[in-house]
Order: structure tokens, then C-alpha cells, then sequence
């Protein structure tokens, strides 16, 4: 990346259109299909998060590490859970330091002189979100809020307060302004539906599984050494397997764990006992296993879909 | 809207060149197909439209597929509405302008009581049906006079109540406790600082309480149709009344209404949900429908929250192993069943039908609703669960 460029540029240069998206995307070793390089440009250039829905397994979160890495800046990841709650995710006072500091100051210090002390940025532990706000060097922060549905409702309206302004306040200090937006990225596998205004806000994509072509490239990619043969057997399968109904049907991800353990084992060609074997890399529930196990690794080979 | 689309076209003239270059008729057809897409019950707002305008400065406008993407990205909210837009977008963009027009629904919300009116979205096998919802029908319908006799009592304060005594559960979230377990490092350091942080005074948290989670799904089948008005008032209550849960509505296939229910006005909701559930008293497959619920409404991570509530009377025409797996599912992804029979209330009523016979064995509560008493029942039966 040329050095000489405005830094609050960075990621309208960069992603400046669908072409320049795929190119950069694909030096990731990252294949991006044309809707996702043109929410991806649209969001450099509207300064817009993008809200990406789909499977888990289908890389989701892998599309907002590629663009930290596109951007060469901080990818700042904050992972949601129930009960996740809007200071934890700003910031923290580092407590053991500030009993520390008061020990030391004894009573020497009024009280006021002291609370300013231990209730400053050197006793403060910036959480992600007020560590993407503050980040200043090179381009804008990547921001990943990650499987945002597990969060409540609750954690979601302050979310939509802090992505329209980008400002965040810490009472003891005051209120910290982005100079320059990151660029935020949500994750959602869609367990609830999200708020109708944080979905505003946001640039929306539903991902989908990737056809067979493109997942026998990602495969090629990311699995060093593996012949095109394999690789297209794999992705045929897996399409295959797609379609059946299990509980949770396998991801991108489950495909390259699978293809590295049948690297591993250095297998040239799956077999249907070889398949049943390592149904464990694809398949995460009991009743599923069980499921393919009855159909039958030769049935499933041979793209055979049984009915539902 | 038309007055709103010429507000907008003022702000955004001077400002953009993009919306500049473009000619008024472009601007125009932009608005009107807004305006669909609205009816069509995408989330458009002014804010939206001028973020769309924006994006075209950034397309190539003559390449369709990007002006799709780049129209979708910004007006669609879900996977569905993903797949509404491109519906519309097809019906609109790609003929002549005339014959768009009569072939997109312009007038899916304008007009629910029109008695003779089909819905434009209703495929023609289902055009023989029995019966298509419609609002004079909810209106007409008798169980729903018989439920509230002389209108005293309304379902609101029955709703309250179940909402009241369901707000039991304790939540992750934590709030200021005098009496709480937990030590609240922070604010205790800053109780404390006066007196030279030797801690004298301990703050403390305890768990909030929360809300339970509601999923429920709906029998609209043929077979429950006396029951519809009912039953769509019970849905909207619980749904309005339990802000974190989802509905759906099944009978042959299964249709999610969360958004529709959560969104709009009872009127506005019914003739949505009557376009949307499109089987509305068709057949029934609950063994299907549960599936659906299984994997849909009831997917990861909530089971210790969330109670399943199935409103059906059982009539089935599929396979009860399939109900019996699919049940055994729905266990593992609730903390309760409760099984609503509308039947359940009629004299000499047995659970004898496959469908129900099936289920049965995995329901925690299996509950008549059928008149306002049996509603008092099921109200006290879901502050226990």
C-alpha cells in the first residue's frame, strides 16, 4: 500500500470498486462473488457496516479479517454472548492498579487530586469498541462484532447508538470521538432476528453455501498440495450433503477440515468406508452421523439424494 | 409517500451529482419502485432511499447486476426479503413499465377489505381453496364473539398477566443489588476511594431478572378454522407481549409472521399475514412444521430460556414417526412444551387422532384455550413453567 495516502482514504482507495474488491480479496486467498466485492465497496465508500447473515461455516467472520488485512490495520474483534453487557465492551478500570496506587499515594493526596489520578487513561483498560473508536494509525480500525444474535436486545440498541455516531463516553474521562469511522463488519447466524434499526443501519448480504466451482477453488487455495481431482470430489459431495436435511449441515469450514484430514491421510480418492469413517470432520451431531451413516457412503458419492 | 418522495428529491438534488446526473424520470421510476417495495413490507425509509441514491454514484448504472446488488444491499433486512426484492426487481425492471404494473401487487396493503379481491401473490393452485383470510371473516367469525362475552374482559389484560408472572427467570445481565452475591469491583472502589480505599463499604450485584422466550407455532390449517379469529389474537398478544418471541403459522408448509406481527397495526398485520401464509386453511403436515420450528424458531443456544408453545388440534395428514422425531427435537431445544387443543374444551373430546397421539407423550402441558377460563388456566400453567 503506497505510503502516501490520506489515511481516512485507505479504504475508499482500496475497495474502490468490485474488480479492485475481488483482486484484494483474492491476494487474501479469499474468493468473493460479486454481491459480497460490491457490499464490500459500497460500505468503504458509504462509511456503512455490513451485516452478513448466513450458515455458520461460511465465512463470515473470515470476511472481516481479510479486509483488516486488506487495510493492513487492527482487526478488533468482539465476540457477543448473552448477557454481554455495553460498558464491559468499552472499558475497564484497571482495579489491583489503582488499590496499588492508593496504597502508595497513603494519605498524602487530597481525595480529589487522587480520584483524578486513578480514574486516568493510565488505569484504563480500553475494551473493542473503544479501541477501534480511538485507533488513529494507519487506516480505520477493522471492527468484527461477531454473531451479534447471541447478544439480548438490550446490548443491540446500544450498538446502534455507537455505530451511528461512533463516539463512546467513559464517565471519568469524557466522550472519545472516531477520527476516522472503522470499518465494522457484524456476523449473524440468525438464531433471532435482529432489530429492524440496527438492520437499517447496516449494508445486508445472506450468504449462502458456495456452488461446487467456487468451493473446489477455495479448496485448491487453501489446501496446499491437493489434486484438482480430490478437490472436486469433495465440493461434489458436499453439495450433495447440503442438500440433505441434517440438523447442521455442513460449512466451508467442515470442507477444509475434511480435506486437510484426507490430505493427512494421504488419500487420493474418497471411498464410501473412507467417508463414513470421517463423517466426524462434517457432521457435529449424533443424530446426523447416524443419518448419513444409514444412507451410506456409496449412495452419497455416487450424488445420489435421498428423499427427506 | 409522493409528497415525501419530492421532499427527498429536493435534499438530495443539490448535493449529490450522482442523483443530478440522473434524469427525473430515473428518480421517479427510483421512488416508485421504493414505494413498492415498501407495500411489498420492506423496512424502506427516507434514510434508506437517499443511501440508495448515494450508492449509485459508486456503480456502474449500466451494468444490471450491480445495480441490483447494490439497490438490495441497502433496502433488504433477511434472507426472505433478499428474495422479495429480487422478485420485484425482476417484475419491475425487466419489462416494459405498463406491464409491470399489472403484474406487481401495487395494492397488497391498500385495500384488505375488498371482498372479492385475491391476493395477486396467491398461486393459482390454491385459488379453489376453501377459504381466503380477509378481515370481514376475523370480524364475522363466532368463536371469537363467543370468547368475550359483552366484551368485559379483553384479551390485553390476560396477556399482561401471563407477561407478569413469565418475567421470572434470572438473567446473565447483572444490576445494582444491595442484596446481591456478587462483588461489583467497580463501583466498590469508587464507594470507597473517600475513605483512602480501605474497602468498608462492598457494592454487589445479583442476576436480572428476564424474560422467558417464547416459540410458538400456529395450526392454520382447514381443520382450526373456526378458531382462527382466536387464534390470531392470541398470537399478536403473546407476540406483542413477550418482546423475544417468534411466531410462526403452519399447515402445509410453514410461514414465520415475527416481523409482520411485531411491526404493524392489527388490520395491517392480518391481511399481511394472509399474503404471507399463503397454505393458510390448506392440509396439514405438523411432523414438517415441527421440523421447520426445530430448525428455524428453536435454533442454538436458548434451550434454559425459551418454552415451546404449539397451538394445534392434531389433525394430520403425515407420518407420526416424523412427529414423534421431530418432538423428541423440540424437547432438547425447550425447557417446556405446552401443547394449546382448542379441542381439548369440546365435550366428549378424546386426544385419539395420530398427529396428537404421537405427540402427546413429549408435551409438558396439553391445554384447552377455547373459551376465557381455559385462557385463566393456561395463563397460570405458564407462570410455572
Amino acid at each position: 500500500m503506497p505510503k502516501d495516502l490520506n489515511d481516512e482514504q485507505v479504504a475508499k482507495r482500496t475497495f474502490e470498486s468490485v474488480e479492485a474488491v475481488q483482486e484484494t480479496f483474492a491476494r487474501q486467498n479469499y474468493i468473493a462473488d460479486r454481491p459480497l466485492a460490491l457490499t464490500v465497496m459500497l460500505a468503504a465508500q458509504l462509511n456503512k457496516p455490513i451485516l452478513l447473515e448466513g450458515e455458520a461455516g461460511v465465512g463470515k467472520t473470515e470476511v472481516a479479517k481479510v479486509v483488516a488485512r486488506a487495510l493492513n490495520t487492527e482487526l478488533v474483534r468482539l465476540q457477543c454472548y448473552e448477557g454481554l453487557d455495553a460498558q464491559s465492551t468499552i472499558y475497564e478500570w484497571n482495579y489491583a492498579k489503582q488499590i496499588l496506587a492508593i496504597r502508595m499515594a497513603e494519605a498524602g493526596k487530597h481525595e480529589a487530586a487522587l480520584e483524578q489520578t486513578i480514574f486516568s487513561e493510565e488505569f484504563l483498560l480500553p475494551r473493542p469498541l473503544l479501541r477501534a473508536i480511538r485507533h488513529h494509525s494507519g487506516g480505520p480500525a477493522t471492527l468484527l462484532i461477531d454473531e451479534v444474535d447471541r447478544a439480548d436486545e438490550e446490548f443491540e440498541a446500544f450498538l446502534l447508538e455507537v455505530l451511528s455516531d461512533f463516539q463512546v463516553t467513559v464517565p471519568e474521562l469524557g466522550t472519545f470521538v472516531a477520527t476516522q469511522p472503522p470499518f465494522v463488519v457484524l456476523t449473524s447466524n440468525r438464531t433471532r432476528e435482529l432489530n429492524d434499526a440496527l438492520k437499517r443501519r447496516c449494508l445486508y448480504l445472506w450468504i449462502d453455501y458456495p456452488p461446487p466451482s467456487k468451493e473446489r477453488e477455495i479448496v485448491v487455495r487453501k489446501v496446499p498440495g491437493i489434486s484438482d481431482q480430490l478437490a472436486q470430489q469433495i465440493c461434489d459431495l458436499m453439495s450433495t450433503l447440503r442438500k440433505i436435511d441434517f440438523y447442521k449441515r455442513p460449512g466451508v469450514a467442515e470442507t477444509l477440515d475434511w480435506a486437510r484430514a484426507l490430505m493427512g491421510l494421504k488419500v487420493s480418492r474418497v471411498e464410501p468406508t473412507m467417508l463414513e469413517e470421517t463423517a466426524g470432520c462434517l457432521l457435529k451431531y449424533k443424530d446426523d452421523i447416524e443419518r448419513l451413516n444409514s444412507i451410506g457412503g456409496a449412495r452419497l458419492l455416487s450424488g445420489d439424494i435421498p428423499e427427506n | 409517500m409522493r409528497e415525501s418522495a419530492n421532499n427527498l428529491y429536493d435534499t438530495l438534488a443539490p448535493t449529490d451529482p450522482a442523483v443530478e446526473a440522473a434524469s427525473r424520470e430515473f428518480i421517479d421510476r427510483m421512488f416508485e419502485f421504493c414505494r413498492l417495495l415498501k407495500g411489498a413490507g420492506l423496512n424502506v425509509t427516507p434514510g434508506r432511499i437517499i443511501d440508495v441514491f448515494k450508492a449509485l454514484g459508486f456503480i456502474h448504472l449500466e451494468r444490471r447486476e450491480e445495480f441490483r446488488l447494490a439497490l438490495r444491499a441497502n433496502l433488504a433486512g433477511s434472507r426472505e426479503e433478499e428474495e422479495t426484492f429480487d422478485r420485484y426487481f425482476r417484475a419491475f425492471w425487466d419489462q416494459e413499465v405498463g406491464a409491470a404494473r399489472a403484474q406487481v401487487p401495487t395494492e397488497l396493503e391498500a385495500n384488505p377489505e375488498d371482498p372479492g379481491k385475491e391476493y395477486p401473490e396467491t398461486p393459482p393452485d390454491t385459488a379453489g381453496s376453501p377459504r381466503q383470510y380477509s378481515r370481514d371473516e376475523v370480524l364475522r367469525d363466532k368463536s371469537l364473539v363467543a370468547i368475550w362475552p359483552g366484551q368485559s374482559l379483553d384479551l390485553a389484560t390476560i396477556l399482561r398477566e401471563m407477561s407478569r408472572r413469565l418475567a421470572t427467570r434470572p438473567s446473565r445481565r447483572r444490576v445494582p443489588s444491595r442484596r446481591g452475591h456478587r462483588v461489583d469491583l467497580r463501583r466498590s472502589l469508587r464507594k470507597n476511594i473517600r475513605y483512602g480505599a480501605e474497602i468498608l463499604q462492598i457494592a454487589r450485584t445479583r442476576r436480572k431478572i428476564r424474560k422467558t422466550r417464547l416459540a410458538l407455532l400456529f395450526d392454520v390449517s382447514g381443520s382450526m378454522d373456526t378458531h382462527g379469529g382466536f387464534l390470531l389474537q392470541l398470537m399478536l398478544g403473546l407476540q406483542k407481549g413477550f418482546k423475544n418471541s417468534r411466531t410462526a403459522v403452519f399447515s402445509t408448509c410453514v410461514t414465520e409472521i415475527t416481523r409482520a406481527l411485531r411491526r404493524h397495526s392489527l388490520e395491517r398485520t392480518l391481511s399481511e399475514v394472509a399474503t404471507m401464509a399463503r397454505h393458510w386453511s390448506g392440509g396439514t403436515d405438523i411432523g414438517a412444521a415441527l421440523g421447520r420450528f426445530n430448525r428455524e424458531l428453536l435454533r442454538a443456544g436458548s434451550a434454559s430460556s425459551t418454552v415451546g408453545i404449539i397451538v394445534s388440534d392434531g389433525y394430520d395428514q403425515g407420518d407420526p414417526a416424523v412427529i414423534r422425531k421431530e418432538m423428541q427435537a423440540v424437547r432438547r431445544r425447550t425447557r417446556t412444551i405446552v401443547w394449546i387443543n382448542p379441542l381439548l374444551g369440546t365435550e366428549g373430546y378424546a386426544p385419539i387422532t395420530q398427529g396428537m397421539k404421537a405427540a402427546l407423550p413429549y408435551v409438558d402441558y396439553f391445554l384447552p384455550a377455547h373459551d376465557f377460563p381455559s385462557l385463566r388456566a393456561l395463563c397460570k400453567v405458564l407462570g410455572e413453567v
